[in-house]
Protein backbone atom coordinates (compact mmCIF):
# COMPACT_ATOMS: atom_id res chain seq x y z
CA UNK A 1 0.00 0.00 0.00
CA UNK A 2 1.50 3.55 -1.05
CA UNK A 3 2.03 5.98 1.69
CA UNK A 4 -1.20 8.08 1.00
CA UNK A 5 -3.27 5.49 0.98
CA UNK A 6 -2.11 3.79 4.02
CA UNK A 7 -2.15 7.53 6.05
CA UNK A 8 -5.67 8.05 5.19
CA UNK A 9 -6.97 5.01 6.26
CA UNK A 10 -5.12 5.54 9.78
CA UNK A 11 -6.04 9.33 9.89
CA UNK A 12 -9.88 8.66 9.64
CA UNK A 13 -9.50 5.87 12.18
CA UNK A 14 -7.59 8.34 14.04
CA UNK A 15 -10.16 11.05 13.32
CA UNK A 16 -13.17 8.65 14.56
CA UNK A 17 -11.51 8.27 17.80
CA UNK A 18 -11.15 11.82 17.99
CA UNK A 19 -14.99 12.57 17.38
CA UNK A 20 -15.73 9.77 19.29
CA UNK A 21 -13.91 11.47 22.65
CA UNK A 22 -15.07 15.13 21.29
CA UNK A 23 -18.83 14.09 20.77
CA UNK A 24 -19.02 12.59 24.48
CA UNK A 25 -16.80 14.88 26.35
CA UNK A 26 -17.89 18.08 25.36
CA UNK A 27 -21.98 17.72 26.23
CA UNK A 28 -20.62 16.42 29.43
CA UNK A 29 -18.07 19.31 29.90
CA UNK A 30 -20.62 21.95 29.13
CA UNK A 31 -23.36 20.14 31.76
CA UNK A 32 -20.27 20.01 34.62
CA UNK A 33 -19.60 23.61 33.70
CA UNK A 34 -22.82 24.22 34.41
CA UNK A 35 -23.65 21.97 37.64
CA UNK A 36 -20.04 23.94 38.90
CA UNK A 37 -20.88 27.28 38.14
CA UNK A 38 -24.16 27.00 39.78
CA UNK A 39 -22.77 25.48 43.05
CA UNK A 40 -20.17 27.91 43.18
CA UNK A 41 -22.43 30.84 43.18
CA UNK A 42 -25.85 28.93 44.80
CA UNK A 43 -24.37 26.39 46.98
CA UNK A 44 -23.88 26.53 50.95
CA UNK A 45 -20.55 26.59 52.31
CA UNK A 46 -19.58 23.07 51.64
CA UNK A 47 -20.93 22.72 47.78
CA UNK A 48 -19.15 26.08 48.01
CA UNK A 49 -15.86 24.98 48.92
CA UNK A 50 -16.11 21.66 46.85
CA UNK A 51 -17.01 23.21 43.42
CA UNK A 52 -14.80 25.97 43.38
CA UNK A 53 -11.86 23.71 44.78
CA UNK A 54 -12.92 21.16 41.52
CA UNK A 55 -13.00 24.20 39.04
CA UNK A 56 -9.47 25.67 40.38
CA UNK A 57 -7.24 22.81 40.23
CA UNK A 58 -8.46 21.45 36.56
CA UNK A 59 -7.82 25.65 35.49
CA UNK A 60 -4.61 25.12 37.37
CA UNK A 61 -3.23 21.99 36.27
CA UNK A 62 -1.47 21.80 32.85
CA UNK A 63 -3.99 19.24 31.29
CA UNK A 64 -1.66 17.37 29.90
CA UNK A 65 -0.62 16.43 33.89
CA UNK A 66 -4.33 15.82 34.45
CA UNK A 67 -4.81 13.23 31.58
CA UNK A 68 -1.20 11.39 32.93
CA UNK A 69 -2.41 11.71 36.57
CA UNK A 70 -6.04 9.97 35.40
CA UNK A 71 -4.09 7.33 33.48
CA UNK A 72 -1.13 6.48 35.29
CA UNK A 73 -1.63 7.61 38.65
CA UNK A 74 -4.99 6.53 39.20
CA UNK A 75 -3.46 3.07 37.98
CA UNK A 76 -0.77 3.11 40.76
CA UNK A 77 -4.06 3.10 43.12
CA UNK A 78 -5.44 0.20 41.29
CA UNK A 79 -8.25 2.32 39.02
CA UNK A 80 -7.80 1.69 36.18
CA UNK A 81 -9.42 3.74 33.32
CA UNK A 82 -8.96 3.54 29.30
CA UNK A 83 -6.72 5.77 27.61
CA UNK A 84 -10.18 6.99 26.15
CA UNK A 85 -11.97 7.15 29.19
CA UNK A 86 -9.35 9.06 31.07
CA UNK A 87 -8.88 11.34 28.45
CA UNK A 88 -13.08 12.13 28.54
CA UNK A 89 -12.37 12.65 32.20
CA UNK A 90 -9.80 15.08 31.62
CA UNK A 91 -11.45 16.81 29.41
CA UNK A 92 -14.54 17.00 30.83
CA UNK A 93 -12.88 17.64 34.10
CA UNK A 94 -11.11 20.50 32.85
CA UNK A 95 -13.45 22.06 30.07
CA UNK A 96 -15.69 22.06 32.75
CA UNK A 97 -14.50 24.12 34.89
CA UNK A 98 -13.55 27.11 32.76
CA UNK A 99 -17.12 26.63 31.20
CA UNK A 100 -18.13 26.77 35.04
CA UNK A 101 -16.00 30.16 35.00
CA UNK A 102 -18.24 31.91 32.04
CA UNK A 103 -21.41 30.46 33.55
CA UNK A 104 -20.70 31.71 37.16
CA UNK A 105 -19.83 35.15 35.55
CA UNK A 106 -23.07 35.41 33.60
CA UNK A 107 -25.02 34.08 36.60
CA UNK A 108 -23.87 37.45 38.50
CA UNK A 109 -23.95 39.86 35.01
CA UNK A 110 -27.37 39.07 35.70
CA UNK A 111 -29.42 42.10 37.61
CA UNK A 112 -31.05 41.75 41.26
CA UNK A 113 -34.37 42.72 39.38
CA UNK A 114 -34.77 39.56 37.62
CA UNK A 115 -34.64 37.57 40.51
CA UNK A 116 -36.89 40.13 42.36
CA UNK A 117 -39.31 39.91 40.33
CA UNK A 118 -39.61 36.07 39.85
CA UNK A 119 -39.79 36.36 43.19
CA UNK A 120 -42.65 38.83 43.54
CA UNK A 121 -44.77 36.42 41.60
CA UNK A 122 -44.56 33.59 44.21
CA UNK A 123 -41.74 31.65 42.32
CA UNK A 124 -39.46 29.79 44.79
CA UNK A 125 -36.16 29.44 44.79
CA UNK A 126 -35.72 26.15 42.14
CA UNK A 127 -38.77 28.04 39.84
CA UNK A 128 -36.88 31.25 39.72
CA UNK A 129 -33.17 29.50 38.74
CA UNK A 130 -34.99 26.79 36.33
CA UNK A 131 -37.10 29.64 34.87
CA UNK A 132 -35.47 33.19 34.62
CA UNK A 133 -31.84 32.70 35.83
CA UNK A 134 -30.86 29.29 33.76
CA UNK A 135 -31.97 30.64 30.26
CA UNK A 136 -30.51 34.10 30.74
CA UNK A 137 -27.32 32.27 31.83
CA UNK A 138 -27.46 30.15 28.70
CA UNK A 139 -27.59 32.69 26.78
CA UNK A 140 -24.76 35.22 28.02
CA UNK A 141 -21.99 32.15 28.43
CA UNK A 142 -22.54 30.67 24.98
CA UNK A 143 -19.81 32.66 23.61
CA UNK A 144 -17.14 31.77 26.70
CA UNK A 145 -18.78 28.22 26.23
CA UNK A 146 -18.02 27.80 22.39
CA UNK A 147 -14.78 29.15 22.95
CA UNK A 148 -13.70 26.60 25.89
CA UNK A 149 -15.04 24.25 22.93
CA UNK A 150 -12.94 25.32 20.24
CA UNK A 151 -10.30 24.98 23.06
CA UNK A 152 -11.23 21.08 23.79
CA UNK A 153 -11.27 20.24 20.08
CA UNK A 154 -7.71 21.60 19.90
CA UNK A 155 -6.23 20.08 23.01
CA UNK A 156 -7.89 16.57 22.65
CA UNK A 157 -4.70 16.18 20.37
CA UNK A 158 -3.17 15.69 23.79
CA UNK A 159 -4.81 12.29 24.77
CA UNK A 160 -1.83 11.35 22.11
CA UNK A 161 0.68 10.97 25.62
CA UNK A 162 -1.82 8.27 27.20
CA UNK A 163 -1.89 5.89 24.42
CA UNK A 164 -5.31 7.15 22.64
CA UNK A 165 -4.99 6.35 18.96
CA UNK A 166 -6.26 9.56 17.49
CA UNK A 167 -6.00 11.76 14.55
CA UNK A 168 -2.43 13.48 16.22
CA UNK A 169 -1.07 10.50 17.47
CA UNK A 170 -1.60 8.79 13.62
CA UNK A 171 0.42 12.13 12.27
CA UNK A 172 3.11 11.51 14.78
CA UNK A 173 3.85 7.67 14.18
CA UNK A 174 3.51 7.99 10.29
CA UNK A 175 5.75 11.08 11.05
CA UNK A 176 8.58 8.15 12.77
CA UNK A 177 7.93 5.98 9.85
CA UNK A 178 8.04 8.14 6.33
CA UNK A 179 9.56 11.57 7.76
CA UNK A 180 7.06 13.24 5.43
CA UNK A 181 6.54 15.91 7.89
CA UNK A 182 5.02 18.82 5.20
CA UNK A 183 2.22 16.54 4.19
CA UNK A 184 1.39 14.66 7.28
CA UNK A 185 0.88 17.58 9.71
CA UNK A 186 -0.51 19.85 6.94
CA UNK A 187 -3.00 17.29 6.48
CA UNK A 188 -4.02 17.09 10.30
CA UNK A 189 -3.56 20.81 10.41
CA UNK A 190 -6.67 20.43 8.19
CA UNK A 191 -8.61 18.45 9.94
CA UNK A 192 -8.72 20.27 13.18
CA UNK A 193 -9.67 23.40 10.97
CA UNK A 194 -11.86 21.80 9.77
CA UNK A 195 -13.33 20.62 13.12
CA UNK A 196 -13.24 24.02 14.30
CA UNK A 197 -14.88 26.00 11.58
CA UNK A 198 -17.81 23.35 11.97
CA UNK A 199 -18.13 24.04 15.93
CA UNK A 200 -18.08 28.02 15.00
CA UNK A 201 -20.48 27.28 12.79
CA UNK A 202 -22.86 25.63 14.93
CA UNK A 203 -22.16 27.84 17.86
CA UNK A 204 -22.89 30.95 15.96
CA UNK A 205 -26.29 29.13 14.77
CA UNK A 206 -27.08 28.97 17.82
CA UNK A 207 -26.17 32.09 19.15
CA UNK A 208 -28.41 33.43 16.69
CA UNK A 209 -31.45 31.30 17.56
CA UNK A 210 -31.07 32.58 20.65
CA UNK A 211 -30.88 35.91 19.90
CA UNK A 212 -33.33 38.14 21.87
CA UNK A 213 -32.95 42.11 21.02
CA UNK B 1 -60.48 45.33 63.12
CA UNK B 2 -62.71 47.04 60.37
CA UNK B 3 -64.20 44.16 58.15
CA UNK B 4 -63.15 45.88 54.67
CA UNK B 5 -59.28 46.33 56.08
CA UNK B 6 -57.71 44.55 52.97
CA UNK B 7 -54.05 45.16 54.51
CA UNK B 8 -52.87 45.58 57.98
CA UNK B 9 -49.50 47.24 58.90
CA UNK B 10 -48.28 47.35 62.80
CA UNK B 11 -45.40 48.71 63.67
CA UNK B 12 -42.81 47.94 60.90
CA UNK B 13 -38.92 48.59 61.92
CA UNK B 14 -36.22 47.46 59.52
CA UNK B 15 -32.34 48.52 59.83
CA UNK B 16 -29.81 47.47 56.89
CA UNK B 17 -26.50 47.60 59.66
CA UNK B 18 -26.57 50.46 61.30
CA UNK B 19 -28.93 52.68 59.09
CA UNK B 20 -32.86 52.92 60.09
CA UNK B 21 -34.91 52.11 57.10
CA UNK B 22 -38.27 51.89 59.13
CA UNK B 23 -38.77 53.17 62.25
CA UNK B 24 -42.30 51.77 63.69
CA UNK B 25 -44.53 51.79 60.28
CA UNK B 26 -48.48 51.48 61.17
CA UNK B 27 -51.63 51.81 59.04
CA UNK B 28 -54.14 50.38 57.33
CA UNK B 29 -55.37 49.90 53.37
CA UNK B 30 -59.39 49.60 52.59
CA UNK B 31 -60.80 47.55 49.64
CA UNK B 32 -60.47 49.28 47.18
CA UNK B 33 -58.51 52.07 48.62
CA UNK B 34 -55.51 54.01 46.40
CA UNK B 35 -53.10 54.99 48.86
CA UNK B 36 -50.04 56.75 47.97
CA UNK B 37 -46.72 57.21 49.49
CA UNK B 38 -44.70 60.33 49.21
CA UNK B 39 -40.84 61.58 50.73
CA UNK B 40 -37.71 62.73 50.34
CA UNK B 41 -35.02 59.69 49.07
CA UNK B 42 -33.96 57.53 51.40
CA UNK B 43 -37.07 57.93 53.73
CA UNK B 44 -37.80 54.52 53.47
CA UNK B 45 -40.96 53.92 50.77
CA UNK B 46 -39.31 51.16 48.65
CA UNK B 47 -38.28 49.12 51.55
CA UNK B 48 -41.83 49.95 53.77
CA UNK B 49 -43.38 48.25 50.28
CA UNK B 50 -41.25 45.07 49.79
CA UNK B 51 -41.79 44.07 53.44
CA UNK B 52 -45.38 44.13 52.18
CA UNK B 53 -44.33 40.93 50.17
CA UNK B 54 -41.33 40.00 52.42
CA UNK B 55 -38.88 40.99 49.73
CA UNK B 56 -37.47 42.67 52.83
CA UNK B 57 -37.71 41.19 56.09
CA UNK B 58 -38.91 43.64 58.26
CA UNK B 59 -36.88 43.32 62.02
CA UNK B 60 -40.22 43.81 63.43
CA UNK B 61 -43.75 44.46 62.98
CA UNK B 62 -46.52 42.63 62.00
CA UNK B 63 -48.08 42.48 58.54
CA UNK B 64 -52.04 40.99 57.86
CA UNK B 65 -53.19 40.53 54.37
CA UNK B 66 -56.75 39.80 54.68
CA UNK B 67 -56.81 37.81 57.52
CA UNK B 68 -53.62 36.21 57.27
CA UNK B 69 -50.77 36.84 59.17
CA UNK B 70 -47.98 36.92 56.44
CA UNK B 71 -45.67 37.81 58.79
CA UNK B 72 -46.16 34.50 60.63
CA UNK B 73 -43.16 32.19 60.22
CA UNK B 74 -44.90 29.68 59.19
CA UNK B 75 -46.60 31.19 56.30
CA UNK B 76 -45.86 30.00 53.06
CA UNK B 77 -44.82 33.18 51.54
CA UNK B 78 -44.80 32.19 47.63
CA UNK B 79 -48.63 31.53 47.91
CA UNK B 80 -48.92 34.95 49.34
CA UNK B 81 -46.47 36.89 46.94
CA UNK B 82 -48.73 35.70 44.07
CA UNK B 83 -51.78 37.38 45.46
CA UNK B 84 -49.98 40.62 45.69
CA UNK B 85 -48.82 42.56 42.88
CA UNK B 86 -45.52 44.03 42.19
CA UNK B 87 -44.76 47.13 39.69
CA UNK B 88 -40.97 48.18 40.36
CA UNK B 89 -39.30 51.49 39.11
CA UNK B 90 -37.19 49.31 36.82
CA UNK B 91 -39.49 46.86 35.20
CA UNK B 92 -37.59 44.34 35.76
CA UNK B 93 -39.36 42.34 32.59
CA UNK B 94 -37.30 39.08 32.15
CA UNK B 95 -35.35 39.69 29.42
CA UNK B 96 -35.54 36.38 27.49
CA UNK B 97 -39.32 36.35 27.46
CA UNK B 98 -41.64 37.79 25.23
CA UNK B 99 -43.88 40.21 26.29
CA UNK B 100 -46.53 37.08 26.34
CA UNK B 101 -44.34 35.04 28.10
CA UNK B 102 -43.56 37.42 30.30
CA UNK B 103 -46.94 37.89 30.99
CA UNK B 104 -48.18 34.08 30.98
CA UNK B 105 -45.05 32.90 33.32
CA UNK B 106 -46.38 33.33 36.57
CA UNK B 107 -49.65 31.93 35.17
CA UNK B 108 -48.22 28.70 33.53
CA UNK B 109 -45.62 27.96 36.21
CA UNK B 110 -46.83 29.40 39.67
CA UNK B 111 -50.74 29.19 39.55
CA UNK B 112 -50.42 26.27 36.98
CA UNK B 113 -53.07 27.21 34.97
CA UNK B 114 -52.63 25.63 31.58
CA UNK B 115 -51.54 27.18 28.56
CA UNK B 116 -55.13 28.56 26.27
CA UNK B 117 -56.23 29.70 30.45
CA UNK B 118 -53.17 31.27 30.85
CA UNK B 119 -52.81 32.80 27.31
CA UNK B 120 -56.16 34.28 27.83
CA UNK B 121 -55.59 35.53 31.38
CA UNK B 122 -52.81 37.22 29.94
CA UNK B 123 -54.31 38.94 26.78
CA UNK B 124 -56.42 40.28 28.78
CA UNK B 125 -54.56 42.20 31.13
CA UNK B 126 -52.11 43.43 28.38
CA UNK B 127 -55.43 45.09 26.82
CA UNK B 128 -56.32 46.30 29.98
CA UNK B 129 -53.24 48.31 29.97
CA UNK B 130 -53.69 49.14 26.20
CA UNK B 131 -50.87 47.25 24.93
CA UNK B 132 -51.13 47.00 21.00
CA UNK B 133 -51.11 43.10 20.20
CA UNK B 134 -48.62 43.80 17.73
CA UNK B 135 -46.06 43.62 20.35
CA UNK B 136 -46.84 39.89 21.67
CA UNK B 137 -44.11 38.16 20.68
CA UNK B 138 -41.60 41.18 21.12
CA UNK B 139 -38.56 41.01 23.61
CA UNK B 140 -38.56 43.44 26.58
CA UNK B 141 -35.47 45.16 24.50
CA UNK B 142 -37.42 46.09 21.79
CA UNK B 143 -40.07 48.29 23.73
CA UNK B 144 -40.21 51.48 24.69
CA UNK B 145 -39.98 52.26 28.63
CA UNK B 146 -44.04 53.31 28.49
CA UNK B 147 -44.58 49.75 27.23
CA UNK B 148 -42.13 47.90 29.35
CA UNK B 149 -43.56 49.53 31.99
CA UNK B 150 -46.99 48.63 31.08
CA UNK B 151 -46.19 45.16 30.55
CA UNK B 152 -44.80 44.69 34.03
CA UNK B 153 -48.29 46.13 34.83
CA UNK B 154 -49.72 43.44 33.30
CA UNK B 155 -48.15 40.89 34.26
CA UNK B 156 -48.97 41.61 37.69
CA UNK B 157 -52.12 42.15 36.83
CA UNK B 158 -52.98 38.85 35.52
CA UNK B 159 -52.29 36.93 38.77
CA UNK B 160 -55.55 38.02 39.47
CA UNK B 161 -53.80 40.01 43.01
CA UNK B 162 -56.12 41.39 45.77
CA UNK B 163 -53.48 44.40 46.13
CA UNK B 164 -51.23 46.16 43.36
CA UNK B 165 -48.05 47.58 44.65
CA UNK B 166 -45.99 50.23 42.45
CA UNK B 167 -42.89 51.81 43.67
CA UNK B 168 -42.09 54.37 41.58
CA UNK B 169 -43.52 53.31 38.54
CA UNK B 170 -42.85 56.34 36.45
CA UNK B 171 -39.42 57.24 37.57
CA UNK B 172 -37.39 55.37 35.20
CA UNK B 173 -39.20 56.68 32.03
CA UNK B 174 -38.67 59.10 29.63
CA UNK B 175 -41.31 62.24 30.15
CA UNK B 176 -42.97 61.35 26.72
CA UNK B 177 -44.02 57.89 28.39
CA UNK B 178 -44.78 59.03 31.65
CA UNK B 179 -48.42 59.57 31.02
CA UNK B 180 -49.32 56.50 29.29
CA UNK B 181 -48.44 54.82 32.61
CA UNK B 182 -49.98 57.20 34.93
CA UNK B 183 -53.31 56.77 32.56
CA UNK B 184 -53.24 52.51 33.48
CA UNK B 185 -52.77 53.21 37.34
CA UNK B 186 -55.22 55.39 37.04
CA UNK B 187 -57.61 53.43 35.18
CA UNK B 188 -57.08 50.31 37.73
CA UNK B 189 -57.53 52.55 40.72
CA UNK B 190 -60.86 53.54 39.21
CA UNK B 191 -62.13 50.16 38.42
CA UNK B 192 -61.43 49.82 42.08
CA UNK B 193 -58.05 47.68 41.80
CA UNK B 194 -56.72 48.15 45.81
CA UNK B 195 -53.32 49.95 45.23
CA UNK B 196 -50.38 51.39 46.96
CA UNK B 197 -48.40 53.78 45.31
CA UNK B 198 -45.11 55.30 45.83
CA UNK B 199 -43.94 58.35 43.67
CA UNK B 200 -42.56 62.07 43.00
CA UNK B 201 -45.30 62.77 41.15
CA UNK B 202 -47.26 65.16 43.44
CA UNK B 203 -49.85 66.00 40.93
CA UNK B 204 -50.62 62.80 40.05
CA UNK B 205 -50.32 62.11 43.83
CA UNK B 206 -53.07 64.65 44.94
CA UNK B 207 -55.74 63.44 42.23
CA UNK B 208 -55.50 60.12 42.68
CA UNK B 209 -55.08 59.16 46.43
CA UNK B 210 -57.58 58.51 48.81
CA UNK B 211 -55.39 59.51 51.08
CA UNK B 212 -51.34 60.18 50.97
CA UNK B 213 -48.98 58.70 53.48
CA UNK B 214 -45.57 60.78 54.06
CA UNK B 215 -42.92 59.28 54.98
CA UNK B 216 -39.49 61.27 56.16
CA UNK B 217 -36.59 59.14 57.87
CA UNK B 218 -38.20 55.91 58.16
CA UNK B 219 -41.20 56.81 59.55
CA UNK B 220 -45.08 58.11 58.93
CA UNK B 221 -44.93 61.97 59.95
CA UNK B 222 -48.50 62.48 57.90
CA UNK B 223 -51.30 61.22 56.71
CA UNK B 224 -54.38 62.33 55.16
CA UNK B 225 -56.51 62.93 52.07
CA UNK B 226 -55.44 65.11 49.30
CA UNK B 227 -57.49 68.36 50.26
CA UNK B 228 -57.15 67.91 53.76
CA UNK B 229 -52.95 68.16 53.21
CA UNK B 230 -52.91 70.01 50.98
CA UNK B 231 -55.37 72.82 52.87
CA UNK B 232 -54.06 71.80 56.50
CA UNK B 233 -50.66 70.13 56.36
CA UNK B 234 -49.44 69.66 59.85
CA UNK B 235 -45.70 69.13 59.11
CA UNK B 236 -43.36 71.53 57.13
CA UNK B 237 -41.76 69.08 55.34
CA UNK B 238 -45.22 68.04 54.00
CA UNK B 239 -46.24 71.70 53.20
CA UNK B 240 -42.75 71.90 51.41
CA UNK B 241 -43.03 68.44 49.41
CA UNK B 242 -46.92 69.65 48.26
CA UNK B 243 -45.47 73.54 47.63
CA UNK B 244 -42.15 72.61 45.80
CA UNK B 245 -43.83 69.60 43.44
CA UNK B 246 -47.59 71.11 43.22
CA UNK B 247 -48.09 73.23 40.07
CA UNK B 248 -51.17 74.21 40.45
CA UNK B 249 -50.76 75.15 44.13
CA UNK B 250 -50.35 78.79 44.82
N1 LIG C 1 -30.19 47.05 50.39
C1 LIG C 1 -29.86 48.05 51.20
N2 LIG C 1 -28.72 48.00 51.94
C2 LIG C 1 -28.37 48.99 52.77
N3 LIG C 1 -29.09 50.11 52.95
C3 LIG C 1 -30.22 50.24 52.25
C4 LIG C 1 -30.66 49.22 51.34
N4 LIG C 1 -31.82 49.62 50.78
C5 LIG C 1 -32.08 50.83 51.32
N5 LIG C 1 -31.14 51.21 52.20
C6 LIG C 1 -31.12 52.44 53.00
O1 LIG C 1 -32.34 52.51 53.71
C7 LIG C 1 -32.89 53.81 53.67
C8 LIG C 1 -34.26 53.78 53.02
O2 LIG C 1 -34.10 53.44 51.64
P1 LIG C 1 -35.32 53.27 50.65
O3 LIG C 1 -34.76 52.77 49.36
O4 LIG C 1 -36.37 52.44 51.30
O5 LIG C 1 -35.81 54.76 50.50
P2 LIG C 1 -36.78 55.39 49.41
O6 LIG C 1 -37.72 56.25 50.18
O7 LIG C 1 -37.35 54.36 48.56
O8 LIG C 1 -35.80 56.32 48.59
P3 LIG C 1 -35.90 56.76 47.04
O9 LIG C 1 -36.90 57.85 46.96
O10 LIG C 1 -34.51 57.23 46.74
O11 LIG C 1 -36.27 55.57 46.25
C9 LIG C 1 -31.88 54.65 52.92
O12 LIG C 1 -31.06 55.30 53.88
C10 LIG C 1 -31.08 53.67 52.11
O13 LIG C 1 -29.77 54.12 51.94
MG1 LIG D 1 -37.26 53.94 46.46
Amino acid sequence: MDFWSNFLINLVQGLTTTLQILVISIPLSIITGFILGFARVYGNKIIFYISTGISTTFRGLPLIVTLLILFFGLADLKIYLSPFWASILGFTLCGGSYISEYVKGAIQSIEQGQAEAARALGMNKLQEIIYIILPQTLIRALPGVSNEIIYMIQYSSLSFVIGVKEIFSVAKTFNSLYFRSIEIFTTVAFVYLLLIAIATLVFKIIENKLKIT
Amino acid sequence: MISDTILNVVDLHKKYGDSIALDGVSFRVRKGETKVIIGPNGSGKTTLLKCLNLLVKPDKGRIWLGNIEITDPRININKIRRKIGFVFQDFNLFHHLTVLNNVMIGLVKVRKLKKHQAYKKAVDALSTVGLDNTLYHKYPAQLSGGQKQRVAIARALAMDPVIMLYDEPTSSLDPQFVNEVLQVIRKLAKNGVTSIIVTHQIDFALEIADEIIVMHKGRIIESGRPTELLSNPQNILTKKILIRNFRTLR
